[in-house]
């Protein structure tokens, strides 16, 4: 029986077929995430395969297309192949069913001479909506997982290769900022404990040195009040109009103003 | 004595030379602190509204001291030259407000400059940046600081794009992970503001992305503020404290 290639993936019935369909050949490939350092092959909602590259030679012509199965990792071993095409579950039914079927591709874009490296992003399209579409799309999944997939190659009359399934896949679970600890490392930096050790000794230094001076001025006058003298007699007492004849600066009788007197 | 008249005259010209310096850093003080609330690289909004915004108290402490600086530095020179005790009295006992105010200033913009971590970032950033419903001025600079930040810098995030898969945020909420694994400001962007080319930066094909994180470029300018703050006004606070000295001696060996 012969399908027209006038679409991927379409047949046209032409009558039962004469026998049951052999079951699919089973290649020994395992799907994996790309191998890349991407920082976003792997997210809440989506995850990155590596494109199968020369996997499907020997089995498939041209009116073929390769599917995506991806299911719960505890539902893939009771998924069973759709018999055609119009039987493949649907994004839509992955809660039902545990799993869907998406990315369908021709099989020119897995051949050998594809370019490769390429990535296939599982769950890139946000359009799909939760209307229940009849056509396969590749929505974002909606729980973190553990999700397997498998590589399966449908022909006119069914399935007719698939890959192993892979490991686990666990999407990314995000926490909460909540548990962000913002406070500093205890102890400082060495820095801000000189700066503020410093100052502080400074401040007190000075706020002593006023003390200390100002007390002294007070005392002294409280000292020397009972002398019935209101000066400061800490030392000899000279005023401007008569210089001592030999000890007196030169500066001090005809000294320029705004310089007072200094005790030597 | 010539010997002794010499030595109050070089008193006397060091108190006035001290004066001066004291006077310029004033107003150098003024002029940096100044600056620094100006908030030349935009970075305030990220301060703005949590307890850590004391490195810019510190900065507005720093206009009005160095003012202060500089009008008693002319007080000062004036009270040396005239050696009026009343008027150096009341000099020492202002710039000893001066120097407190000061003190209080550097240690501030030391301490809190502490508190800038990367993780207190982060956690402003995840519970801030486009926290829809906000709707006030304080919601949207946030907005704008970040978006600003990542375009300029070419930078994502705090540590990286990591940071918005680790977490859940405000973005997030807003933002489907499908469509968004980090914000679009992550991508590198073409002459007209758009992605290059967008499914690679969604998928982190490097080149097509920031990988970096915005940490660095957020603690430059802070880094430069504080320390500018702290360290300068340590050094006016030595020698202010030599100074003061010097005038407490000079002080108490003039009479009226």
């Amino acid at each position: 029986v012969l399908c027209p290639p006038a679409r991927v993936g379409w047949c046209r019935a032409w009558g039962a077929p004469h026998s049951p369909p052999a079951p699919p050949a089973l290649l020994p490939y395992v799907p994996r995430l790309s191998p890349m350092a991407l920082p976003g092959k792997l997210t809440a909602t989506t995850f990155a395969l590596e494109r199968p590259h020369c996997i499907f030679q020997q089995h498939s012509n041209a009116s073929d297309a390769i599917w995506l199965v991806v299911a719960f990792a505890n539902a893939s071993a009771a998924f069973r192949n759709p018999p055609s095409r119009a039987e493949v579950p649907l994004y839509q039914q992955l809660p039902t069913r545990g799993s869907y079927m998406t990315l369908e591709m021709a099989v020119g874009t897995y051949s050998c001479s594809a370019p490769s490296p390429a990535v296939l992003r599982v769950g890139a399209d946000t359009a799909c909506g939760a209307q229940a579409g009849h056509d396969p799309c590749n929505g974002p999944l909606p729980s973190p997982g553990p999700y397997r997939v498998k590589f399966l190659l449908m022909g006119c009359q069914g399935p007719k290769a698939e890959t192993s399934w892979s490991e686990p896949i666990l999407l990314r679970r995000a926490s909460s900022p909540s548990a962000i600890d913002p406070s500093p490392v205890r102890g400082g930096s060495s820095a801000v404990v000189v700066i503020c050790s410093i100052l502080a000794s400074l401040g007190a230094v000075l706020a002593l040195a006023v003390l200390s001076t100002v007390g002294a001025e007070v005392w002294a006058s409280l000292c020397h009040q009972g002398l019935g003298t209101d000066t400061f007699a800490r030392r000899s007492y000279r005023t401007h109009h008569i210089p001592p004849p030999l000890t007196l600066p030169t500066g001090c009788g005809g000294s320029p103003p705004g310089l007072g007197c200094f005790a030597s | 004595m010539a010997k002794s008249d010499d030595g109050i005259h070089i008193l006397q010209g060091l108190l006035v030379f001290g004066n001066v310096v004291i006077g310029m850093c004033g107003i150098a003080l003024t002029a940096e602190c100044i600056y620094f609330v100006s908030d030349p690289h935009g970075l305030y909004p990220l301060l703005e509204g949590t307890e850590n915004k004391d490195i810019y108290a510190g900065a507005w402490i720093g206009i009005f001291v160095g003012f202060a600086l500089f009008a008693l530095s002319i007080l000062g020179i004036i009270g040396v030259i005239k050696a009026d005790r009343t008027l150096l009295l009341l000099y020492i006992i202002l710039m000893l407000i001066t120097y407190a105010f000061e003190m209080a200033s550097c240690i501030t913009a030391a301490t809190h400059r502490d508190f800038l971590t990367p993780n207190f970032f982060l956690k402003q950033m995840l519970e801030r940046y486009q926290k829809s419903g906000t709707g006030n001025n304080n919601g949207k600079s946030v907005d704008e600081t970040w978006d600003n930040l990542m375009l300029q810098n070419k930078c994502c995030g705090v540590h990286g794009p990591s940071d918005w898969q680790e977490y859940t945020s405000a973005f997030r909420v807003k933002h489907n992970d499908a469509d968004f694994p980090w914000p679009r400001n992550c991508c590198v962007m073409n002459a007209q503001g758009s992605p290059v080319n967008l499914d690679g930066c969604k998928l982190g094909v490097s080149g097509y992305y920031n990988s970096n994180g915005c940490y660095d470029a957020i603690l430059g300018p802070m880094n430069a503020h504080a320390w500018g703050v702290a360290w300068f006004g340590f050094a006016i606070l030595c020698w202010t404290f030599c100074v003061l000295l010097g005038t407490m001696f000079y002080w108490s060996r003039i009479d009226y």
